[in-house]
C-alpha cells in the first residue's frame, strides 16, 4: 500500500521531468523500431519479390544468337534448371538526359505474374495491366528521382542508326526488385509484344547499323543442397558456352546488395543514430535521477526513519522511472509501422520498392528488450546512490550545503557581466548541466560524422563518383559506331580545351572463373590506388579490397582471369578502390587485357579533362546533338546519384529535426528544476537592478557555454573515430576508401549548429523568468 | 523646509483572492531621513516597502520618486531605477550563493554603472572595509556568519550610491549583537546623509530612526518625529515604547 501511495506521490511531484523522460525514451524507440521495420521488411520482401520475378541463384544477362546455350546449361548436373526472359538491350533518353547505363526492354507477359505494378500516382498497388499498349512502357518509380519522369513522358529507345528509334509514352509504374534501385544505372522496361516486334525488326534490318542488341536474361537455378553462387558461375562458365554471349552475370546476393544498398546504409546510420539518441536519454536520465534524488533526499531521510528501507526507495523510484519509460516504449513501437510507410512512401522514387510497413514484432521486441535492460541496468546503477542517504544527514541537509569553492575560478567581470556571470553559474552547479554537456557532445559527434559524410559526398556527388570509378575524369565519350576521336574532340574543343585524355573499357572478365568487370586502360597509373604498384606490365593487374578478401590473395599473388579468347595468369600488383559492383571489379593494362579478350574500336571510352569542367554538360549535349545514337557520353556522374545526394539531404534534415526535439526536450527539463531552485536569486539579481531580459540571456548562455563543452568534445571525438567509422560502413556499399577533408567551416557547423540550439532553447525555456516576482524576498 | 524624496498616494493594494491590504493610503518619505514603518504581524509593513521601492505593483495609486512617478516605469527603466537609485537589505541576507561577498557587492555596482568596473573593485574593497568584512571578501556567503553576510549585503546595497536605502527587518534575523552592529551601520550611514526606509517589528531598531509611521488595518495610524540618532539613549527608547503603548502595540 505504502508502495502504490509513494508512488503515485513521485509521479506527481515529478511529473515534468518524467514526461521530458518519456518523450525522450519514446523518441529513441519510434526510430529504432521504424528503422528495424524497413530493415527487416526489406530484406525478406526483396526475396520474396525476387522469387515472383524469377531471379535464380544467378541471373545471367546475355546477346546475340546464344543457339543451345540454354540446353548446355540445363543439361549440367550442379543446375536444377533455367528460366528465360526475352529482352532487347538498348540505351535510353528521357526528358532530353540520357542514361548512363543501358536498359533493357522485356517483353510483358501477364500470365507469369513476374511484376506488381503501382498506382498512378505510387501511393500503393493497382492491378496489373492485361496487357501492354502498343506504344506504352512500364517503368521503375526510381525514374522519378533520376529523369523527373511522369506518366504521359516519352522514352527514347534508339534501336538503330539514323534515328530508327523507338518511342514509348510511360502509362504506369512497376516494382522491378532488381533494376528498381536508382542505385542502378541499369533498368528494365516493360513493353509489348508489339513493340519487342517492332523493334526486333528494325534490329533485323540494320544489319551493322544496329545500336541495340536481342538477348535474354537466363534464370539459373542450382540443384538443391548443390554449389555456391559463385562456384555455380564458375562451372557453367568453364562447362558451356556463356561466356561467349554473357554480358553480365549476378548472382542473388549480388542483387541483394545492389537493391539494399541503400536501405542498408541509411538505415545503418539510423540505427547508429537511434543507439546515440539512447546514449543520451540515458545522459539525461542519469542527471533526471540525481536532481531528483537532491529534491527528495530529505524526504527519503524521513521515510528511513519511519522504516522503509533503501531496497524499498529504490524499487519506489525505479517504478516512477519504469512507468515513464514503459509506455512511451510501446507507443514508440505502436507508431513505428505508420512512420515507416511514410518514409517507405517518401523514398519510393528512390529505391524503387514499395517495402512492406508490417512490424517485425520478434526483432523489434528483441532490441526493445535490451533496450529496457540496459536501461534497468543504468537506473539501477543510478538509484545505487540511495545506500548513501542517511536518515540523519538527509534530515539535515548535510550533503546539500555544501559550498563549491570558488577559487582558482574565473572572476566576475564588470565588463563582461552576463557571460562571467553565467560561466560562474555553470561552473559551480555543472552537476546540472552534465546532461546537456553529454547530450551536446553526442549530437555533436553524430552530426559531425554524417558532415563528413555530406562533405566527402559533396555538393554533386563528386565523391560518390570518385568511389564509383575506377580513374578521374570530366567526360567520358564511347562511339558506337565510325566515329573517330577526331570527330569527339573537334565539337570538345569548340567548348573547352583538352588537358589530358585515357582510354577506358569495361568488359566482363572472370575472375578464378568467377564474373567480374574488368576495369582496362591504356594508362593504368591512373587508377585510384590505396597500395602497391599500377599495373603496367601485361601480366599484372590491380585488384579491389573485397576481390583480395574473396580470393585470399594479395598484392604478389596470382589470380586467372579470363576474357572471350582465352584465360591468362596475372600477378596481383596493387590495390585499388572502385565500388562498382559491390567492389567486384579488377584492374588491367590495354595490353594485359588483350592477350585474353579480343579488341573492338567501340570497346573503348575516351576519357578527357577539359580545361573548363563546367562546359561539359554543354559538350555532351553537342555530340549528342551531332551524333544521335552513335555516340555514348557520360559526364563523372550518374541519374542515380541525385537519388543519394536527396536521401544524403533528408538524412541530414532528420538528424537535425531530432537533435532539436531532443535539445529542447533536455533543456525544458533541467531550465525547469534550475528555475524552480534560483527563484530567490533570480529576484535578488532582479532587485539589485538585473533586467528580466538581461537574466534570461545569462540563463541561456549557461546552456550554450555547457552545449560549447560537449560541442568541443564531440567535435574532437569526431576528427579522431569519424573517417574509420564511417570507412567501416561504406565497405558495406563496396566503397573501401573513405576519407573525408572537411574545411574549417564543416567541421565547426555541427558544433555551433547544436550551441546555438541549446541557447535558443535556454532562452525559450528561460520565459519564466519575466514572473519571478521579488516580494519572495520579503520577511512577512 | 524637508525635500520629499519618495511618495505614495492613494495607494491600494488587493489580492485576486479578494482580500485588500491598503486602501487610498498615502506615505511621504523625506530625503536624509531615517524612516522606520512599524506595525503589527500582517499589517503590510513589508508590502509598503516593496510596493514603494516598484518591487511590487499597486492595485491602484501611484508611487513617485523625487517627483517623477515609477509605477508605470517600463521593466527596463524600472531595473536601471533599482540599480543606480535604490539600495535594498532584506531580512535573510540573500547574497547570490556562488559570489563571493567581494563580488556580490561588485557586481550590484557594475549594474549600477556610475563608475568604470576598476574603480567600482576599489570602492567595494573599501565599503567591505567599512562594514568590517574587509577580510572575508573572497569568501562565499554560506563560509561567513550571518552578520557578516548581513554587513556585506548592506555594502551591497551601498555601492551604487542609491538615493534610498530600503531595508526589510535587516536584523531580523540576527543575535543581538550583530544586529546592534548593524544597526550601527545604518545609522552611521543616514548621518553621513544617506536616506533610509526600514521595515521593523523591534523597537530597539526603530528607535534609530527619526521618523517612525505606524501601519495597521492598511492605514498609517501615526506618526512620531525623533531628533536625529547619535547614540543611544534611555530616554529616547522610552519615548519609542511610550509612543507604542499609545498605540496598542
Amino acid at each position: 500500500m505504502e508502495f502504490k501511495t509513494l508512488l503515485l506521490a513521485n509521479l506527481r511531484r515529478h511529473r515534468s521531468g518524467l514526461m521530458g523522460i518519456s518523450l525522450l525514451i519514446f523518441l529513441v524507440s519510434l526510430a529504432l523500431s521504424s528503422v528495424l521495420t524497413l530493415w527487416g521488411n526489406s530484406s525478406s520482401y526483396l526475396g520474396s519479390e525476387l522469387e515472383r520475378a524469377g531471379y535464380g541463384t544467378i541471373t545471367a544477362w546475355t546477346s546475340g544468337n546464344t543457339g543451345s546455350l540454354l540446353e548446355e546449361i540445363t543439361a549440367l548436373g550442379a543446375v536444377e534448371r533455367v528460366s528465360e526472359q526475352k529482352i532487347i538491350h538498348t540505351n535510353y533518353s528521357l526528358n532530353g538526359q540520357e542514361s548512363d547505363s543501358e536498359g533493357q526492354l522485356i517483353l510483358y507477359q501477364p500470365e507469369e505474374r513476374r511484376y506488381r505494378f503501382f498506382t498512378g500516382d505510387l501511393s500503393g498497388y493497382g492491378n496489373p495491366p492485361g496487357e501492354i499498349q502498343p506504344g506504352t512502357v512500364w517503368v521503375s518509380p526510381s525514374l522519378v528521382s533520376m529523369f523527373g519522369a511522369a506518366l504521359g513522358d516519352e522514352i527514347t529507345f534508339p534501336i538503330a542508326r539514323s534515328g530508327q528509334n523507338l518511342t514509348l509514352t510511360i502509362a504506369g509504374w512497376y516494382e522491378d526488385p532488381f533494376m528498381g534501385s536508382s542505385m542502378i544505372g541499369m533498368k528494365g522496361f516493360l513493353i509489348s509484344e508489339a513493340d519487342r516486334q517492332n523493334a526486333l525488326e528494325i534490329l533485323e534490318s540494320a544489319g551493322i547499323d544496329a545500336l541495340a542488341r536481342d538477348g535474354s536474361m537466363l534464370h539459373i537455378f542450382a540443384a538443391e543442397g548443390g554449389l555456391t553462387a559463385a562456384d555455380l558461375s564458375a562451372e557453367i562458365n568453364a562447362s558451356t558456352s556463356l561466356p561467349k554471349f554473357a554480358e553480365f552475370v549476378h548472382s542473388r546476393e549480388t542483387i541483394f546488395g545492389f537493391m539494399l544498398v541503400l536501405q542498408n546504409s541509411f538505415g545503418g546510420f539510423l540505427l547508429a543514430f537511434a543507439a546515440v539518441l539512447l546514449l543520451a536519454s540515458m545522459a539525461v536520465l542519469g542527471h533526471q535521477i540525481g536532481s531528483g534524488l537532491r529534491q527528495d533526499r530529505r524526504n527519503m531521510g524521513i521515510l528511513k526513519t519511519m522504516g522503509l528501507s533503501s531496497k524499498g526507495l529504490r524499487t519506489v523510484q525505479l517504478a516512477q522511472y519504469l512507468a515513464a519509460i514503459l509506455p512511451a516504449m510501446v507507443l514508440g513501437l505502436m507508431l513505428a509501422p505508420a512512420v515507416s510507410a511514410a518514409a517507405r512512401d517518401m523514398t519510393l522514387a528512390t529505391t524503387g520498392i514499395r517495402v512492406p510497413s508490417s512490424l517485425p514484432l520478434g526483432l523489434c521486441l528483441l532490441a526493445l528488450s535490451l533496450m529496457l535492460a540496459a536501461l534497468v541496468i543504468f537506473l539501477l546503477w543510478q538509484l545505487n546512490k540511495l545506500r548513501h542517504v542517511t536518515p540523519l544527514d538527509a534530515i539535515r541537509g548535510e550533503a546539500d550545503g555544501m559550498p563549491v569553492p570558488v577559487k582558482g575560478l574565473p572572476a566576475i567581470s564588470g565588463s563582461c557581466l552576463n557571460g562571467s556571470l553565467a560561466l560562474r553559474q555553470l561552473i559551480t552547479g555543472w552537476g546540472q548541466y552534465l546532461g546537456a554537456v553529454l547530450v551536446a557532445a553526442l549530437l555533436v559527434f553524430f552530426a559531425s560524422l554524417v558532415g563528413r559524410m555530406d562533405c566527402w559526398l559533396g555538393p554533386d556527388g563528386q565523391g560518390m563518383m570518385d568511389a564509383f570509378n575506377p580513374a578521374d575524369h570530366d567526360l567520358g565519350v564511347q562511339s558506337f559506331g565510325d566515329l573517330t576521336r577526331e570527330d569527339f574532340e573537334k565539337i570538345i574543343q569548340q567548348y573547352s580545351g583538352i588537358t589530358d585524355t585515357y582510354l577506358l573499357a569495361m568488359p566482363s572478365v572472370t575472375v578464378n572463373g568467377v564474373d567480374h568487370t574488368a576495369n582496362v586502360t591504356d594508362q593504368p597509373e591512373r587508377f585510384h590506388l590505396l597500395a602497391g604498384q599500377p599495373c603496367t606490365g601485361e601480366n599484372e593487374i590491380v585488384i579491389t579490397e573485397f576481390v583480395a578478401e574473396d580470393f585470399g590473395v594479395g598484392i604478389g599473388g596470382t589470380l586467372s582471369i579470363g576474357a572471350s579468347q582465352c584465360i591468362g595468369e596475372y600477378t596481383v600488383s596493387g590495390i585499388y578502390s572502385c565500388a562498382n559492383d559491390m567492389g567486384a571489379t579488377i584492374g588491367m593494362s590495354r595490353e594485359g587485357y588483350l592477350k585474353i579478350g579480343s579488341d573492338h574500336p567501340n570497346l573503348w571510352c575516351w576519357h578527357y579533362f577539359l580545361d573548363d569542367p563546367s562546359q561539359k554538360g554543354d559538350i555532351a549535349g553537342a555530340l549528342e546533338a551531332a551524333y544521335g545514337g552513335d555516340v555514348h557520353v557520360h559526364e563523372n556522374t550518374w541519374p542515380g546519384l541525385l537519388g543519394i545526394i536527396a536521401a544524403m539531404g533528408a538524412l541530414t534534415a532528420f538528424l537535425y529535426g531530432m537533435a532539436a526535439l531532443f535539445i529542447l526536450v533536455v533543456t525544458a527539463m533541467t531550465s525547469g528544476k534550475l528555475l524552480a531552485a534560483e527563484q530567490r536569486d533570480l529576484a535578488v539579481c532582479r532587485a539589485m537592478g538585473f533586467t528580466a531580459g538581461k537574466l534570461r540571456l545569462t540563463f541561456a548562455l549557461r546552456f550554450g557555454m555547457a552545449a560549447a563543452v560537449g560541442a568541443i568534445t564531440g567535435t574532437v571525438l569526431a576528427a579522431i573515430l569519424a573517417d574509420p567509422l564511417v570507412s567501416a560502413a561504406m565497405r558495406l556499399a563496396g566503397i573501401s576508401s573513405f576519407t573525408s577533408a572537411p574545411g574549417p567551416a564543416e567541421v565547426l557547423f555541427p558544433g555551433t549548429a547544436i550551441v546555438i540550439l541549446f541557447f535558443a532553447f535556454g532562452w525559450l525555456t528561460a520565459g519564466r523568468i519575466q514572473k519571478v516576482r521579488m516580494t519572495i524576498l520579503a520577511a512577512d | 523646509m524637508k525635500k520629499v524624496i519618495l511618495e505614495g498616494i492613494g495607494l491600494c493594494k488587493s489580492f485576486p483572492s479578494g482580500g485588500e491590504l491598503f486602501r487610498s493610503l498615502d506615505a511621504i518619505i523625506y530625503d536624509g531621513d531615517f524612516t522606520v514603518v512599524m506595525g503589527p504581524s500582517g499589517a503590510g509593513k513589508s508590502t509598503l516597502l516593496y510596493v514603494l521601492s516598484g518591487m511590487d505593483s499597486v492595485t491602484s495609486g501611484t508611487v513617485k520618486y523625487r517627483g517623477q512617478p515609477i509605477s508605470g516605469l517600463s521593466e527596463k527603466r524600472m531595473a536601471e531605477l533599482r540599480a543606480k537609485e535604490f539600495g535594498f537589505v532584506f531580512q535573510q541576507t540573500h547574497l547570490v550563493g556562488n559570489l563571493t561577498l567581494f563580488e556580490n557587492v561588485a557586481v550590484a555596482g557594475y549594474l549600477a554603472g556610475k563608475e568604470p568596473p576598476k574603480a567600482v573593485q576599489i570602492q567595494t574593497e573599501k565599503l567591505l572595509r567599512q562594514m568590517g568584512v574587509g577580510g572575508a571578501g573572497d569568501r562565499l556567503p554560506s563560509q561567513v556568519s550571518g552578520g557578516e553576510a548581513q554587513r556585506a549585503a548592506i555594502a551591497r546595497a551601498m555601492i551604487g550610491v542609491p538615493g534610498i536605502l530600503f531595508a526589510d527587518e535587516p536584523t531580523g534575523a540576527l543575535n543581538r549583537q550583530n544586529s546592534q552592529e548593524v544597526l550601527n551601520l545604518l545609522t552611521g550611514l543616514n548621518q553621513r546623509g544617506q536616506s533610509i526606509l526600514m521595515v521593523t517589528h523591534d523597537m530597539r531598531a526603530a528607535a534609530r530612526g527619526n521618523r517612525i509611521l505606524y501601519l495597521e488595518d492598511g492605514e498609517i495610524l501615526d506618526q512620531l518625529d525623533l531628533p536625529p540618532y547619535e547614540k543611544a539613549s534611555r530616554e529616547r527608547d522610552e519615548r519609542v515604547s511610550g509612543w507604542l503603548s499609545s498605540l496598542q502595540w
